[in-house]
């Protein structure tokens, strides 16, 4: 790395930064250039960095979401500071709530003037104080040389810790000044692996339990060879989180999807003497209950020891990569000659479906008609990025799901709007596979801009609008508490008509063999497709 | 049984609340039952920054704050760019929102929504931000909050509400009778001071700011006296009568204004924070005041930021300067308005000068809605036009000019900004100028205005880019780089919207266009190529 150090000196802080990124394998900025944030945009020039433009800074926190939940790197924004840094906020929250890995670097106003309350453009009385809750840590630099240090910083909590966003900010001033200091990449330490007796401990407990089960999280989503082979040892029954769909595939018949949000399946895990959870903080957020059956002892593999004395107090608490601690109590259940064949595990999970499809309510078995055709349709490792929407809630347990990170529902921060421009972080991050994003008609004016976005990147992203003329979700909810419906049934546009003037294709579908064309069609084309399907419309009702 | 839920909303009546921007959520049920109760009007945007935008317009024109109801976690994030901009022009808004449930906020178990500290998020854009953990607090904080709008510095608040508060009952709760706070009054001894210097002077200026919206008349007769030229900021634009021989519009920035802020001997400065995007926006750095200078400003730490004040008044901006009338009336100081009037004229044929360029470009277009229009609302995105009507534009009333080029500086806030102007003065013409990517930030509320038939003008100055950014790159030796390549056919979106849409080539076109615009209950984009 010697030569990138004497390249910077000649270089701007701002422009040097996109280099040092570039040697920590950053590929991709989604980010709108502003006064305050040129110098970066000179680095971007002169590097091989490509720069996604969204339509409003959601848009570029979303896609660099996206971008890291499917790769797994963390998704980088160069934005503005003030209105630029508050855009970016929600789609910064909502990786925060899923422990999701993202740079975001934005300009500040001019050192002089921070903190000062001058009136300056943009100004924000403590910039990092906004992101301070979003943020493992956000960061003003005060000195071109302190930029390496906490970019290195950065990238270690991303590779060796819980994941979750890093805030730079730089003000402009700095952002000029002359590179000084060591500019070269750092080496950023492994995750941490789990103590023996931890190990030892859990397997105890394992060996020991009559009927153990296993719960699965996005902690879990680069483990999935080694989870899938301890649950198949065990033989225990996989009930997953959003983010832990397609860990153990939903092709394996220990397999009860992201079964954590059904009735019949909270009753299963109340009766488990033994949960072993992997990667999961177990959240109301996914489960839609405060307080899930939990009566047996609790093992937590979580490489965030917070989480051992949460909602669900660990018994034991193995700390460490999820895929460690995996093969670890492998290799221990196998040294004392484990041996779970006898259960009837099978039996049970089948049991457990046929209960849960009995208890789907009609609309439910709407989305599931739909969501059926989808996956008759796409590939198995066809990404699918869902909004807050009905049609999504029912896929968590209904949609069938094969490999990690093909499935999500961003249902910590529960934010509407994210999975358009999630699914263009995904695409641009992965451009061989099928990307597909689920829509309500509500959550969806949220981020219709950034269909310019997909169009202007030739993104072939299919739609699936589910169009059911209201905030159905709080709608149901005005109506279950009787209060009056107010402000649900919003008016909605002519979605075919923008799709056409947005420049891209749109359709409704009003039969199977429609939407099955239409998706098909849809995967073939350059640029994204709006796929409606209305929930009054005959084929479904 | 009145649930809190219920309470919040009859007490936001009996404060004179009509009309509140949100999307509901799981988490804001309990205060839709009590909308109901209060019959007040409710407007719901298609993302929260909207329902924060559109009360900053409501509360604009109206000098009321505008209020949202507002979702935990992504809801707030969404609105806070929105408290920015209010923030930082000064502008009362009540945001009211949930959060998590009081046994569960801290502990960081990924309950839906959650938010480590929702309060740090907003504490830097506004005066205040307070969670109400007990239904007998609430009279109490909301009393704080309107003594904010009402007695000082006009800012956003935050109230927040554990969701299980919101549905506890409120018997026996003492909910006391609405207080207005009123603003103070300038110290008599400060007064006199400032009247001997200003009766002295020989060349004075006044700086008028938005804090003097309230205070058209105390600002005109004090002009007059003195017969100084005055001055406005954007924010201020009309407090002056459009076309006062003393008005130097607003070209603070420009070398006219400069060099007159050099040779003033006395220079008044009224509820301005004589910030940058008013007075360097070209970061040329502070301008020096070769003579005294006099700061009046309802908040005392102001008179001390930017420019330091040499006498310094805490007051009501109206207040101060009727005191300073009457204590200059009784020193006998009446000027002509001859010489004022001279120097305010050189001022602003100068600065038009000096902006050159783009006064050409764009001042027939602006002059177009003044065609069309005697006082219309004209609201602003931050777009190359605006930019110049921010220096040239002469409104006729106050409150009937402003655009988030000022302070805070964001983009998307035209539109919504606009259907929250319409919403609170239906019979005024409001017109909204926004560029091509500007509007798409919030283009979603164009179903919005539809849906609240707010029969608003659009004008789109499409350029097909972020040209104020590519300007600059250019000037820097950067290659344009993310300002855009892609634009939409933005006349067929606002028809796929339920808009009216129509392109026009001329500036003539324009006013008939906006006439017509301004006969229907549903917006109309009217596109210009820039
Ligand atoms: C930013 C944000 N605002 C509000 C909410 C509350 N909310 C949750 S679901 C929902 C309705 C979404 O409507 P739509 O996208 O049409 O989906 P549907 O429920 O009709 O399937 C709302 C308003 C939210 N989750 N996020
Ligand atoms: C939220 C936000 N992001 C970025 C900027 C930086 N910015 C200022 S003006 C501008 C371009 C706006 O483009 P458009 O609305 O088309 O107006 P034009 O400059 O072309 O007249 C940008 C990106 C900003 N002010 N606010
Ligand atoms: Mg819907
Ligand atoms: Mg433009």
């Amino acid at each position: 790395m010697e030569s990138d150090k004497i390249d910077m000196a000649t270089k701007t802080c701002g422009e040097a930064l996109m280099h040092l990124l570039e040697g920590y394998g950053v590929t991709t900025v989604f980010g709108i250039p502003g006064e305050h944030t040129l110098e970066l945009y000179r680095g971007i020039e002169g590097s091989n960095v490509r720069h996604i433009t969204p339509r409003n800074e959601q848009g570029a926190s979303f896609m660099a979401d996206g971008y890291a939940r499917v790769t797994g790197q963390p998704g980088v924004c160069t934005i503005i500071t003030g209105p630029g840094v508050t855009n970016a906020a929600t789609g910064i929250g909502q990786a925060y709530a899923d422990s999701i890995p993202m740079l975001v670097i934005s300009s500040a106003n001019d050192s002089a003037s921070l903190g000062k309350g001058w009136g300056r453009l943009h100004e924000t009385t403590d910039l990092c104080a906004i992101t301070a809750p979003l943020t493992v840590f956000s960061a003003m630099v005060h000195n071109p040389s302190e930029v390496p240090e906490l970019v290195a910083q950065a990238f270690t909590v991303f590779g060796s810790r819980r994941p979750r966003p890093v805030h730079i900010a730089i003000p402009i001033d700095v952002m000029e000044m002359p590179a000084t200091g060591d500019w070269s990449v750092r080496t950023i330490p492994d995750k941490p692996v789990p103590g023996k007796a931890a190990i030892e401990a859990a397997v105890d407990l394992l060996s020991e339990a009559s009927h153990p089960v296993m719960m699965v999280g996005g902690g879990a989503q680069d483990a999935s060879d080694a989870v899938t082979e301890l649950a198949e040892l065990l033989n225990v029954a996989v009930i997953s989180s959003n983010a832990g769909k397609g860990v153990v595939s939903d092709k394996n018949p220990l397999s009860l999807t992201g079964g954590v949000i059904s009735p019949a399946v909270h009753q299963y895990l109340g009766r488990a003497d033994v949960i072993l959870a992997i990667g999961t903080e177990i959240a109301e957020a996914d489960s839609f209950i405060y307080d899930l059956p939990v009566n047996g002892k609790m093992i937590r593999v979580d490489i965030d020891p917070a989480r051992f004395n949460d909602q669900y107090p660990a018994t034991v608490g193995v700390q460490g990569d999820a895929g460690a601690a995996a093969e670890m109590m492998i290799v221990a259940l196998k040294d004392r000659g484990f041996d779970g064949s006898a259960k009837t595990t099978q039996a049970d999970v089948r049991q457990i479906a046929a209960q849960q499809a009995a208890d789907y309510t009609p609309v439910e078995n709407q989305h599931i008609r739909v969501l059926n055709l989808m996956r008759e349709t796409l590939p198995d490792d066809a990404i699918m990025m869902g909004d807050i929407a009905q049609l999504v809630y029912t896929g968590t347990p209904a949609m069938p799901t094969y490999l990690p990170r093909t499935w999500f529902y961003p249902a910590g921060f529960g934010t509407l709007g994210c999975a358009l421009p999630d699914a263009i972080g995904a695409k641009i991050a992965l451009p061989d596979r099928d990307v597909v994003a689920m829509v309500g008609d509500g959550g969806f004016m949220f981020t219709i801009n950034e269909l310019a976005t997909a169009v202007e990147e030739e993104l072939t992203i299919p739609i699936i609008l589910w169009n059911n003329d209201a905030y159905a979700m709080i709608r149901d909810g005005m109506r279950k508490r009787n209060i009056p419906e107010i402000g649900v049934t919003p008016r909605g546009p002519d979605f075919i008509k923008l799709a056409e003037a947005f420049g891209c294709a749109g359709t409704e579908a009003t039969n199977e063999a429609e939407f099955r064309s239409a998706l098909k069609e849809a995967m073939a084309r350059k640029g994204p497709t709006i796929i409606m399907v209305r929930e009054d419309a005959n084929w479904l009702v | 049984m009145t649930t809190c839920g219920e309470m919040l909303m009859e007490i936001l009546e009996s404060y004179g609340v009509d009309t509140v921007f949100g999307i509901p959520g799981v988490h804001t049920l309990e205060l839709y039952r009590g909308l109901q109760r209060a019959d007040m009007r409710h407007v719901t945007p298609r993302h929260e920054q909207g329902a924060g935008f559109m009360a900053d317009g409501y509360a604009r024109v109206t000098g009321k704050p505008g209020v949202c109801l507002i979702i935990t976690g992504p809801g707030m994030t969404n609105i806070t760019t929105a408290m920015g901009q209010a923030y930082g022009d000064s502008i009362p808004m009540l945001v009211i929102s949930s959060t998590n449930s009081s046994g569960e906020a801290g502990l960081q178990e990924g309950h839906l929504h959650e938010l480590r500290n929702q309060r740090d998020l907003v504490a830097g854009v506004s005066a205040f931000s307070q969670t109400v953990l007990r239904p007998k607090d609430l009279p109490g904080v909301l009393a704080r909050a309107f003594a904010v709008f009402g007695g000082a510095r006009p800012r956003p608040v935050h109230i927040e509400i554990p969701i299980d508060v919101f549905s506890q009952p409120t018997e026996g709760i003492n909910r006391g009778v609405p207080v207005h706070a009123s603003r103070p009054g300038p110290s008599p001894d400060a007064i006199n001071e400032a009247a001997d210097w200003l009766a002295g002077a020989k060349q004075p200026l006044i700086f008028l700011g938005g804090g003097t919206v309230e205070a058209a008349p105390e600002a005109l007769a004090l002009a007059e006296r003195l017969g100084a030229p005055t001055a406005l900021t954007i924010n201020a634009k009309g407090v002056l009568p459009r076309g006062h021989a003393l008005s130097c519009s607003s070209f603070i920035p420009y070398a006219p204004m400069r060099a007159l802020m050099a040779k003033a001997d006395v220079v008044l400065a009224v509820g301005t924070e004589m910030g940058e995007t008013d007075y360097d926006m070209y970061r040329k750095g502070a301008n020096p005041i070769g003579g005294k200078l006099i700061r009046i400003d309802i908040e005392p730490d102001q008179t001390a930021r930017n420019y330091r004040a040499d006498l310094a008044i805490t007051s009501d901006a109206g207040l101060a300067m009727a005191a300073l009338n009457t204590a200059l009336e009784e020193r006998g100081v009446r000027s002509d308005m001859a010489a004022g009037a001279e120097v305010a004229k050189q001022i602003r044929t100068d600065s038009e000068a000096e902006i050159g360029e783009w006064t050409v470009e764009h001042e027939p277009w602006l002059n177009a809605i003044q065609a069309a229009f005697d006082d219309p609302v004209v609201v602003g995105d931050s777009t190359q036009p605006v930019y110049t009507g921010n220096h040239i534009y002469e409104s006729a009333s106050p409150r009937s000019w402003f655009n988030s080029a000022t302070g805070y500086g964001t983009l998307g806030y035209g539109l919504p900004a606009a259907i929250g102007a319409k919403i609170a003065a239906p019979d005024r013409p409001v017109v909204c100028i926004s560029g091509d990517g500007g509007i798409l930030f919030t283009i979603g509320e164009l179903a919005s205005a539809v849906e609240a038939r707010a029969g608003i003008a659009i004008l789109l100055w499409n350029n097909s880019g972020y040209k104020t950014i590519s300007d600059y790159m250019i000037a820097d030796q950067i290659a344009p780089v993310g300002c855009l390549e892609y634009t939409p056919d933005f006349l067929t979106i606002a028809k796929g919207f339920g808009c009216e849409a129509t392109r026009v080539d001329s500036p003539e076109a324009l006013s008939e266009a906006l006439k017509t615009a301004h006969g229907r209950d549903i917006p109309t984009m009217i596109e210009v190529m820039g």
